[in-house]
């Protein structure tokens, strides 16, 4: 269990990467349930920052909260230092921030070109006089740019961008479905157990899709409750419990035992917080 | 992991349908089915069991019958090509024959009134398109399930009708009305036609195939592209000269096949039409990637609204009146509805064409003349009609792909 943190965060504490996206005092009630209690959270970019936590610690509140699906009661948003505002999925996707659900929301009767490039398809030029979505679709162009994001990821497996997404692997599927994240203009990639489903060589496969984010300086929020997985990729390791943070864990200093006895347990105060 | 026999069949099947031309498969062979059966099972078996007979009598695969089928086939045609779009979506449409009669009775009235022939025409389509879109709004914004919306639409538009024509029948005799289904298309002109198109499609794929080899794509065979040009040949070609041989190739059926080229082409080319396939597959997905799912039901119904009135402009012109039981009272929704599902059009969105719709309508139309012409009974028409429905939906349901888990 090699933990694969390859560039210079290693250090703790006080020389972490400037945060790209950045949220403090997060608080969400649901009726009488108070699912985020004060979270802090932040990713830079150029890393995998896991969130960890068990169920109902809130993980995928704080999740929905980022991507704009849930609007937070209270909270500071910032992104690269300047004070945001996250209402809306549109208002998410308008900073950058791209979230993959865990249903992945695919169209398995298209392919993958056409899957990559919905709702923003390629016109042919010289169509003007018809409003847009009545323009021909230039599908070549789609095809070319399926192929870039698909090689960008390096997604091997996949044979051709003409495959109908019905006739492919989950762990293809995922990876589709981040390289449409990634495709639409953006720097944060949240992605909410994306290996939950897969079996040991789709899981690989979408883990490297995942190391490639980081190369691609998109920083990425990976929820997982795989610590094995957890440990492959991420560079920091943000636990959460009961709707509050417990600590945020450099993966290259810690064990996967401290992780679980955080989760499962708190932790006692100023062990090896690396926030 | 080897298949046995049973599911290897099924698993073939579904590859099959899910080439471009392979969701042709099924209809056309359910197409031969049916007129080898009535164009040469049947005389051959008359001419055995008659002593009497001196020679075969194919009068199915006679020109002219082909021509009449291909006639009696359009106004089916016309509604299951928009059916489809609404199947495409997941969706239904019931009310699509009643709008075609409300549409076609306005038609009747209003030339009679003395509006000119085509305005007329004009009027009752953008009615199609108003009655259409309406109960697409009441899906979409109200959410109300499509089958009942559309149910209370085909009752409601029947009424409607009767209240248009309270005689239930009206005849149209207007010249420009009546001249789409009687103005013919000249012999030399059809066959330039034919040509012109199969030619079209050859240079467009070439041209296709060379912009994929300049851009570094994957290139298509050449079987494939030539069996695809060479397929469309045939099938072009066989019906001109079979329409030929008797009189010749009908305005009407030009218009079908151009109106239904509109809507193919919309709804496979255009980011329009790519979104009510994706609405169709996976509506949340659509709604994620900000598509608005609303305007394309809306859009959706509208579009079945202006085929179904089309539907009805084509049925006054061809039988010169317009009639209560031709249109709403009649078996013309099923029968649509049946020939867009014949044709391949899944009912649980997401899958289909429009062309398969008009092969839909050339197997139901078929299997009604044929039984027809064997002096079959009505009883006999609708229970065939039935099992050939009941046929096309098992293959539906057996190649359609069960989703990620089989794999």
């Amino acid at each position: 269990m090699q933990p694969t943190v390859t560039d210079e965060n290693n250090s703790v504490g006080h020389s972490v990467p400037p945060s790209h996206l950045r949220v403090s005092g997060v608080h969400k009630r649901f009726g009488g349930v108070h699912a985020l209690r004060g979270v802090d959270f932040e990713v830079a970019r150029g890393e995998v920052m896991a969130l960890v936590g068990d169920n109902g610690a809130g993980k995928s509140t704080l999740m929905k909260v980022l991507a704009g699906a849930h609007a937070a009661d209270e909270g500071e948003f910032w992104m690269d230092d300047s004070p945001v505002a996250i209402g809306s999925p549109h208002d998410a996707a308008a900073l950058g921030i791209q979230i993959v659900y865990q249903d992945l929301a695919l169209c398995e009767n298209l392919d993958v070109s056409a899957n990559l490039s919905l709702g923003a398809e390629p016109v042919k030029h010289g169509w003007g006089f018809l409003p847009r979505i009545l323009r021909p679709i230039d599908d070549l162009e789609m095809e070319v740019k399926a192929q870039e994001a698909i090689n960008r990821l390096e997604v091997r497996t996949l044979k051709s961008v003409r495959a109908k997404v019905e006739g492919l692997s989950g762990g293809q599927r995922q990876a589709i479905a981040i390289a449409r994240a990634v495709g639409a203009e953006s720097s944060v990639v949240l992605l909410d157990e994306p290996t939950a489903a897969l079996g040991v060589a789709q899981t690989r496969q979408v883990l490297d899709v995942v190391n490639r984010l980081r190369g691609t300086n998109h920083a990425v929020v990976y929820i997982s409750h795989n610590l094995r997985d957890v440990f492959k990729v991420a560079d920091r390791i943000c636990v959460l419990r009961h709707g509050g943070n417990v600590a945020t864990f450099n993966a290259a200093d810690t064990t996967p035992d401290e992780i679980v006895v955080a989760i499962t347990r708190g932790l006692d105060e100023g062990a090896g917080n690396g926030a | 992991m080897v298949p046995d026999a049973g599911s290897s069949f099924v698993d073939r099947l579904r590859e099959l349908r899910q080439t471009r031309f392979g969701a042709f498969v099924p209809v056309l062979l359910a197409l031969a089915a049916i007129w080898s059966y009535f164009g040469l099972a049947v005389p051959f078996w008359e001419y055995l069991s008659d002593p009497d007979a001196d020679s075969i009598r194919f009068i199915f695969l006679s020109p002219r019958n082909i021509y009449n089928l291909f006639m009696q086939s359009a106004v089916i045609a016309t509604l299951a090509v928009g059916i489809t779009i609404v199947l495409l979506l997941g969706d239904i449409d019931l009310s699509a024959a009643a709008t075609a009669g409300v549409c076609a009775a306005l038609l009747g009235v209003l030339v009679l009134a003395g509006v000119p022939g085509w305005m007329a025409c004009l009027i009752v389509m953008a009615v199609g398109i108003v009655m259409g879109a309406a109960q697409g709004l009441l899906v979409a914004y109200v959410g109300i399930p499509s089958f009942v919306v559309t149910l209370a639409g085909l009752l409601g538009y029947q009424g409607l009708m009767q209240k248009i024509l309270p005689t239930g029948n009206l005849n149209v005799g207007d010249p420009f009305v009546r001249s789409i289904a009687r103005v013919l298309i000249p012999d030399s002109w059809g066959l330039a036609l034919a040509a012109a198109l199969v030619v079209f499609v050859a240079v467009m794929s070439l041209r296709r195939q060379a912009r994929r080899r300049e851009r570094g794509l994957e290139l298509d065979t050449n079987l494939a592209i030539w069996g695809q040009v060479a397929f469309f040949a045939v099938l072009v070609f066989a019906a001109v000269i079979t329409m030929n041989s008797y009189r010749s190739v009908p305005l009407m059926i030009f218009l079908l096949v151009a109106a239904t080229a509109a809507v193919g082409w919309v709804t496979t080319s255009t980011p329009f039409g790519r979104s009510i396939f994706a609405v169709g597959g996976n509506a949340e997905s659509a709604r994620r990637v900000g598509l608005n799912v609303r305007r394309v039901r809306v859009a959706a119904f509208g579009i079945v609204g202006l085929m179904a009135a089309i539907g009805g402009i084509f049925g006054a012109s061809r039988f010169g009146s317009v009639s209560y039981t031709a249109f709403a009272g009649g078996s013309l929704l099923l029968e649509s509805i049946g020939a867009a599902v014949i044709g391949g059009t899944s009912l649980f969105g997401g899958r289909g064409s429009v062309w398969n719709a008009i092969l839909g309508a050339l197997v139901i139309g078929s299997l009604g003349n044929g039984l027809d012409l064997s002096g079959a009974s009505a009883a006999d028409k609708l229970m065939f009609s039935g099992a050939i429905l009941l046929l096309a939906v098992a293959i539906d349901a057996i190649s359609r792909p069960t989703g990620g888990t089989a794999r």
